[in-house]
């Protein structure tokens, strides 16, 4: 079955390119022309990924990614003209999972929303452990005893990856590598801001981290609490 | 000496004091020596007038007495000289009666003198003055052995006096001064009391009113201090209408024209580099949409004829030139507004020059340019953010593949304990001095005629600057026409540390070992 994707980009011509190249790559695409009606089509198409523009008329990105983060963990890949603009931070902390700078390649756009797109390979395992915390592999359900936590499928790529191998350090690039599918370099922010969210959601105290814990100067690593 | 040098102030200070204290000094001499000589002479006139009457009193005694013989005469002798140390209003007046030399009448009269007179007092010169004087009074001044051993002034009045059958004698009266000279050394200690207070007063007068004037000059220029360190907010106080309060007033209007003018040149600069970058910005979603069209185009150009096919070509180099062009012209503009921060972290310069030769690498063997490559042993550690110092590397490569002919390029990666450095060196074209001088231009070209066939922006050596000196490192560059040119990047080992050498020489002292020439000259230009 094809995914299906709703671009929300204000500029028509582009909004209509975009949907060409996903859809000669086997996307159903769906679109929204504004900031305001964005949330409207989010909940008509039910989308498996969201290319959102961050400067959009009425309602900008931030705000829209803010407001779908709110019902649904679905992935949102922001769409900038501005890679160096606390737009990206913004984004991110509003909870987009990825960005791509203006202009991009098709093969970077559909190699970005493909990465989204992809489970993490199977495990072996179903259920992982991190600290107090219960990964439940094929349910995509994280429980902390009883308490059931909801984080989107990258929060919980993220942390799944950290709890496989508590004993690895993983860097930020290994990081990038491994949850957003980045093969070269890219914005280690993707990370520091997705665990600083990540860690808004698991921990007691987000501000001194027991389960996700920082390796100075190296990155981040599962935390040695039981 | 500093202290002088330095303060205005005290320099004036020092200047009115040294000079007042000469003026008191001299008014104090004068003051002295008329007070002193007025005492003097007013003590002599009245001494003058006591002797005149005494020894007139004693001649007319003598004169009348009617004793002819030695006892008599003796005895009238010792009481009327004495008397003469009694009366009179002087505290100490002593009296002498002296016989002059040279006579021939036998009878010689014992001379009364008071105790403790000297003779000596009475010296040859002083006692022919007397016997040639013809009833006058003579005086002399002279010092007198007091009884606790120090020295009176005193005066010895003297004259002729005839004693009858005994013959002439000299009456002498000795005056002690020193009543006077008390008073005079009161006068002076009070001159110089009083000097030195004066001059205290006039160090603090003149201290107070260079203050006054010196301090807001000191205010000008502190202010001017801090002006001129950048801060334009500052101003003066202006109080009243004095020619400090027009100082104070011009500096303000002018601190406030060149803060307007300053204001004024950044806003346009800003405007400009909002401009730049706005631009930037804008062209960057009809980019996309072309870039994608584009693709779209070209990933389906077999299906197309000829020339439609080779358009499709074209206008994908040329879209990937022009994306390139607007990152460049991005990165600038963010230079431009300083809004550019290195990320810096350790790392090993071999591991990204490493890095910026593989991806010139194909290039370099489209060009025939093989990259020959100096590393020292083990790693060469520095502050870099290693994606700025690749993306220079491979600009550097870039120009060295382009303009070497096809001949080798030498790359030298160099480092000491304060510095790294890596050069790039081709052997190709050179530059000219005029060219070298231009060469961190933006949008300058060393040659427009020449062809373009790498596709540079003309901006890479100018976004290489930056990055460089984002690093606190320097960019150096050796050229000479038909020679080659050789960039030299040194940075320093520590974010910050500070460095005086580039561990590499430039150009490099080595040839590559596949070209075969011989000759290695010296730099004959270098420029930063």
């Amino acid at each position: 079955m094809a995914h299906k994707i709703l671009v929300v980009d204000d500029d028509n011509a582009l909004r209509e390119m975009v949907g060409i190249v996903l859809q000669s790559g086997g996307f159903e695409v769906h679109y929204c022309d504004d900031g305001a009606g964005a949330l409207a089509a989010f909940n008509a198409s039910k989308p498996d990924l969201v290319l959102l523009d961050v400067m959009l008329p009425g309602k900008d990105g931030i705000e829209v990614c803010k407001e779908i983060r709110h019902v649904a963990g679905t992935p949102i890949i922001m769409l900038t003209a501005k890679s160096d603009a606390d737009d990206v931070v913004r984004g991110l902390e509003a909870g987009a999972d990825d960005y791509v700078v203006k202009p991009f390649d098709p093969v970077v756009l559909i190699a970005r929303i493909n990465a989204r797109l992809r489970p993490l390979a199977a495990e072996a395992t179903d259920l992982v452990r991190i600290g107090p915390l219960e990964l439940d592999v094929t349910g995509h359900e994280v429980r902390r005893g009883s308490e059931k936590i909801s984080l989107t499928p990258l929060e919980f790529n993220l942390l799944l990856t950290l709890a496989l191998k508590p004993k690895q350090v993983f860097t930020r690039e290994m990081l990038l590598e491994t949850v957003w599918g980045y093969h070269y370099k890219a914005d280690t922010r993707l990370v520091n801001v997705h665990v600083q969210r990540l860690r808004s959601k698991i921990e007691d105290d987000p501000d001194n981290p027991q389960i996700v814990t920082t390796v100075r100067g190296i990155g981040y690593k599962a935390g040695t609490l039981q | 000496m500093s202290l002088l040098r330095r303060s205005l102030q005290v320099r004036t200070v020092a200047a009115t004091v040294g000079f007042s204290a000469v003026a008191l000094v001299l008014l104090g001499g004068f003051l002295s020596y008329s007070i002193g000589t007025g005492l003097f002479n007013t003590r002599l006139n009245q001494v003058l007038g006591e002797s005149e009457r005494a020894f007139i009193e004693v001649q007319n005694t003598f004169s009348a007495a009617t004793a002819s013989d030695e006892i008599a005469l003796q005895t009238l002798v010792n009481s009327v000289v004495p008397n003469l140390e009694t009366t009179g209003t002087a505290e100490s007046r002593k009296v002498a009666l002296l016989r002059s030399p040279g006579q021939s009448s036998a009878l010689i009269l014992q001379s009364p003198i008071s105790a403790d007179l000297s003779t000596s007092l009475f010296d040859e010169k002083l006692r022919e003055q007397v016997r040639n004087s013809n009833g006058q009074l003579t005086y002399q001044s002279v010092a007198l052995p007091s009884a606790n051993g120090a020295v009176h002034p005193g005066l010895v009045v003297g004259a002729p006096i005839t004693i009858p059958v005994a013959g002439d004698y000299e009456i002498y009266l000795v005056f002690d001064l020193v009543g006077e000279q008390q008073t005079l050394d009161f006068v002076q200690a009070t001159l110089v009391v009083g000097g030195l207070i004066t001059m205290l007063i006039i160090a603090s007068i003149s201290w107070f009113v260079t203050r006054r004037i010196v301090r807001p000059v000191q205010e000008v220029a502190q202010v001017a201090e801090e002006i001129a360190a950048g801060d334009l907010n500052r101003k003066l106080t202006e109080e009243g209408e004095d020619v400090i309060a027009q100082l104070a007033r011009s500096f303000n209007r002018m601190t406030e024209a060149l803060r307007t003018q300053i204001d004024k040149l950044s806003k346009v600069s800003t405007m400009q580099q909002r401009f730049v970058s706005d631009v930037s910005h804008e062209l960057r979603t009809p980019l996309t949409t072309i870039k994608l069209a584009g693709d779209v185009i070209f990933s389906q150009r077999e299906s197309l004829d000829g020339p439609a096919k080779r358009s499709a070509e074209l206008m994908q180099d040329q879209i990937d030139r022009f994306q390139v062009l607007l990152n460049d012209l991005l990165e600038i503009s963010r230079y431009d507004a300083g809004a550019v921060i290195a990320d810096l972290e350790q790392h090993d310069l071999n591991g990204v020059v490493g890095m910026a030769i593989a991806s010139i690498e194909p290039l370099a063997v489209s060009k025939g340019s093989k990259i020959e490559i100096e590393l020292p042993n083990g790693p060469v550690e520095a502050d870099m953010d290693s994606r700025r110092i690749e993306r220079l590397l491979r600009n550097l490569l870039a120009n060295a593949v382009e303009h070497g002919e096809g001949k080798p390029i030498l790359v030298c990666v160099g480092a000491d304990d304060k510095a790294v450095a890596v050069s790039v060196t081709d052997y190709g074209v050179g530059m000219s001095r005029a060219q070298l001088d231009r060469v961190f231009d933006r949008f300058w070209r060393a040659d427009p005629a020449r062809k373009r066939t790498t596709g540079g922006t003309g901006l890479g050596l100018a976004i290489s600057l930056e990055d460089t000196n984002l690093h606190s490192g320097w960019l150096q560059v050796w050229a000479k026409p038909n020679e080659g040119a050789s960039f030299r990047l040194t940075l320093p080992r520590k974010a910050g540390q500070v460095f005086t050498e580039s561990p590499l020489a430039l150009p490099p002292t080595t040839r590559p070992a596949s070209l075969k020439r011989a000759s290695s000259k010296k730099a004959e230009a270098v420029d930063e």
